[in-house]
């Protein structure tokens, strides 16, 4: 059956079988191996991708559910070989160390800025809260995303 | 692995046009719910028929004496909704705090009624509030019930096969305010143990509680009203402390829903703070000014 949506900028026509879940067409059909699979049941995060502008878990949305609709991936955030100043804020302020659940971490922080460029820090943890992270204990996250929020260029 | 049959109308028009050639649909909405239970194979589907195209059934509206909520609107459009936070308080506080932002991002009102947990933190406020359910059949013939009667039993609905949510109409209440919290295992992206909504009006100058309704979730296989509950706090003053009068009353309600159960001796005790953080939640709303 033929899915259209817009990945990352590009238009794509898919042959997918209804069964597949969104995660599952990013992952296998189009290599977009950013969005992990942590518990398949929307507990973790893991899988979070931006679509028609708010975060969403991927492993609960049928992939024809996305039927016209516009996803942005981890791997649409970098432009020109350039980091998006997010990703670049998660380095420099140590909000990576296993890096498993990071993907889905920027995903739901990025969602955050694209609707709100100055959070509160609680904003910041209401937008993270459905991201398990296990290493970093959250503060460096939320100091990366802070950092972005106060710069002079602001956080979108 | 079996196929599927997959279909999206574009319209509630072209949803009943084709409903009658389709055999035994399996209705999708916001699918947060079902894609965990056809995982688990609780269900089966052999035909998915997808909601999320219909557009028309996307909005919140306040009409004369009633707020209308269309069934696929999101939970994160009803927590962010001026209108709801004004005259349904309490929605709009289970609506924000439905499982994580991913969820209430796509997870819908229509959809949570269908599902029936016993723990949807949007039904016990819906059944506090007096909601009605707006349906449509196969046949485009509209049916309004009250909440109560289409939610019947854990993950139970009365909806026949082919009927679809369209609509949740919830009455306005001049001088009304209510309110609704929760306690779960941790603070944040929890499943709700025990919930209960509050709704009531109150009139600033003799301070008295009138119209009372109190609704519990998770304390049982449906979420429901209690008459016991909401009887013991009418008429009384807020000035007055409501949550003595009411512990007794509230310690009966659980005996009576789950005396026996494994869950029953946290509970008797849970339901006193949780009744608490509800009351001082709407004494919040009140000096606030809201509904």
């Amino acid at each position: 059956m033929l899915l259209n949506m817009r990945v990352n900028g590009i238009n794509y026509a898919l042959d997918v079988n209804p069964r597949l879940r969104l995660l599952d067409v990013l992952r296998e059909k189009l290599s977009l191996t950013g969005a992990k699979e942590g518990c398949g049941e929307g507990e973790c995060g893991g899988c979070t991708i931006i679509l028609d502008g708010l975060a969403v878990n991927s492993c609960l949305v049928l992939a024809h559910q996305a039927e016209g609709k516009e996803i942005i991936t981890i791997e649409g955030l970098e432009k020109d070989g350039e980091l998006d100043r997010l990703q670049q804020s998660f380095i420099d302020k140590g909000a990576v160390q296993c890096g498993y659940c990071t993907p889905g971490m920027l995903m739901s922080c990025k969602a955050l800025l694209m609707k709100n460029p100055n959070p509160s820090n609680e904003e910041i943890k209401e937008a993270i809260e459905g991201n398990l992270c296990r290493c970093t204990g959250y503060i460096k996250i939320i100091d990366a995303v802070r950092a972005v929020a106060d710069s002079k260029e602001g956080g979108n | 692995m079996e196929k599927w049959a997959f279909y999206s109308p574009q319209s509630l028009r072209e949803l009943i046009e084709h409903l009658a050639e389709i055999h035994n649909p399996c209705f999708v909405a916001g699918g947060t719910d079902l894609m965990i239970k056809i995982r688990n194979y609780k269900i089966k589907p052999t035909t998915i028929v997808n909601l999320n195209r219909i557009h028309e059934m996307v909005y919140i509206r306040k009409e004369d004496e009633a707020i209308a909520i269309g069934a696929m609107t999101t939970f994160t459009q009803i927590a962010e909704s001026p209108i709801v936070n004004r005259y349904a308080r309490c929605l709009g506080q289970s609506a924000g705090n439905v499982g994580s932002k991913q969820i209430r991002n796509i997870a819908t009102i229509g959809g949570n009624i269908a599902n029936a947990a016993p723990c949807a933190d949007s039904i016990t406020s819906l059944m506090a509030l007096g909601a009605r359910v707006k349906t449509i059949n196969i046949w485009g013939e509209i049916h309004e019930k009250p909440i109560d009667d289409v939610i019947i039993g854990r993950e139970e609905n009365n909806l026949d096969e082919k009927e679809v949510i369209i609509e949740i109409r919830i009455p306005t209440l001049e001088g009304g305010y209510s309110a609704f919290s929760k306690i779960g295992s941790r603070t944040a992206v929890t499943i709700s143990k025990l919930n209960m909504a509050i709704v009531l009006s109150y009139n600033k100058a003799d301070a008295a509680i009138e119209c009372p309704k109190v609704a519990f979730g998770a304390l049982g296989p449906k979420p429901f009203i209690s008459d016991a509950v909401a009887n013991s706090i009418k008429g009384k003053k807020f000035t007055y402390p409501v949550i003595d009068v009411i512990k007794p009353v509230l310690l009966k309600e659980v005996e009576a829903s789950i005396a026996g159960r494994a869950s029953f001796p946290y509970k008797r005790e849970a339901i006193m703070g949780l009744a608490e953080n509800t009351l001082n939640l709407l004494m919040d709303g009140i000096k606030e000014g809201g509904y």
